[in-house]
């Protein structure tokens, strides 16, 4: 029987290799999970959670900023900017960078120059990271 | 005729030349094994994301995608990635040869107006100084290499592509073999170039369900992938300056090491004549005092 094969790769390395039961991914038209022979499809990533059931039955969690997945012949490729396990956020980097992007988003008033998208993209990707690490290390959910 | 002193000097020399090179080579080394990991783990993404390129090429029609359509080319761009620092053997002597060739013979010989974008020093200050057009440079980005600086030259490279002040971008850089091989490698940037499945690959119609759409997906990707192909080569131009240049001081470093054994056999062989000529010396004056 043909295994469900996932790779995560990020330019700066591949964080995810191996056999896999589902993978459930941040669709740009919603969240969808991927199961053994699902029919080939291309679709963008949004800012979200990753969430991949492993043959043994545990499961694991992971930040995204974005990307794209490509499924064939049960072969998962999960191309992302950025793509962190929920055990490996560092909150406080998190938390300085959502900051940082809240920051300039109230300075946009007065200073033309900043890129309002990239700042919201930001700050949204800082809240993805804080959540999925208050989430699933200490399963408390934060409002902001 | 170089006097005992001379050749004392001359040694001194040569061993400081020596301990510097063999500085520099260590260095290089140290930071080599660096480089290489972060090429190794750059390659797969950049060409995962060209084979998903290609997939949805097959199928869907992307010839009038502003990013792969060919345009009758006027004008073009060539990136010239060298080091920003020199003492690398041929490293940059060999990419400028080959820029210049590309120019002359693909280019100019067209009428296509070549204009250069230099990434690295000593690329700029090569063209700088002679009758070229420059539309952009980027220097001293190798000592702190970040995404963020792939991310602003692909950008700066698609806004003049799109703007129309080029139809064609390529990129002439180094990869990185293996730490006592490179290779050039002259490149097309834009527009995409887009692979056609290897013979190996089993040509299957695999109908895709693409999700949003492919307009959607055709605006992300692109500038996703360009950004990927400029921080991949930034990393291998890196990676191939660093062998070179711990090949190149190596070898600086065991042609000092050369020197200095022939000079000191120089030394030893100046020194026992001098020994051997005052020993004549005092034995023939001795002579000749017992001759009175």
């Amino acid at each position: 029987m043909a295994q469900l094969n996932l790779n995560i790769i990020t330019p700066s390395k591949i964080i995810f290799s191996g056999e896999v039961y589902s993978v459930t991914v941040p669709g740009t038209d919603g969240n969808f999970q991927i199961l053994k022979n699902h029919a080939p499809i291309i679709s963008t990533l949004e800012i979200g959670l990753i969430k991949i059931e492993l043959p043994d039955g545990s499961t694991e969690f992971f930040a995204t900023g974005g990307g794209t997945v490509e499924v064939i012949n049960n072969k998962i490729t999960l191309l992302a900017d950025s793509v962190e396990k929920s055990n490996e956020i560092d909150p406080d980097r998190a938390r300085a960078a959502l900051n940082r992007a809240k920051q300039r988003l109230a300075e946009k008033i007065n200073d033309k120059t900043i890129d309002v998208a990239r700042a919201q993209a930001a700050s949204a990707r800082a809240l993805n990271r804080l959540n999925i690490y208050e989430k699933y290390l200490r399963g408390t959910e934060v409002k902001h | 005729m170089a006097t005992l002193r001379d050749i004392k000097t001359r040694i001194k020399g040569v061993q400081n030349t020596q301990q510097i090179t063999n500085a520099m080579k260590m260095v290089a080394a140290a930071k080599l094994r660096r480089a290489q990991e972060n090429v190794v783990n750059a390659r797969p993404y950049a060409n995962q994301i060209s084979v998903l390129l290609s997939h949805l090429s097959a199928e869907n029609d992307i010839t009038q995608n502003p990013f792969t359509a060919e345009r009758q080319v006027k004008s073009a761009a060539v990136v010239i990635v060298s080091a920003d620092r020199g003492l690398c053997g041929a490293f940059n002597t060999n990419l400028i040869k080959e820029t210049v060739r590309y120019i002359t013979e693909e280019l100019n010989s067209k009428d296509i107006k070549a204009q250069l974008f230099c990434i690295g020093k000593k690329g700029y200050d090569y063209f700088n100084k002679r009758n070229y057009t420059i539309v952009g440079k980027q220097t001293g980005i190798f000592s702190a290499l970040g995404y963020n600086s792939a991310a602003g030259i692909s950008q700066e490279l698609i806004r003049g592509y799109t703007d129309g002040n080029f139809d064609k971008v390529i990129i002439i850089y180094n990869e990185f073999k293996s730490v006592i091989n490179q290779r050039i490698v002259v490149e097309q940037f834009l527009p995409i170039p887009i692979k056609k499945e290897s013979e190996g690959d089993k040509k299957i119609k695999s109908d895709y369900i693409l999700e949003p759409d492919l307009g959607y997906i055709f605006n992300y990707l692109p500038s996703k992938h360009l950004k990927a192909q400029i921080w991949r080569i930034l990393l291998e131009s890196n990676a191939a300056e660093l062998g070179a240049r711990m090949t190149a001081m190596d070898n600086a470093t065991t042609n000092a090491k050369e020197l200095i054994r022939t000079l000191r056999i120089k030394y030893n062989k100046e020194r026992q004549a001098a020994i051997t000529k005052e020993i004549l010396e005092i034995v023939s004056g001795a002579n000749a005092l017992k001759a009175e």
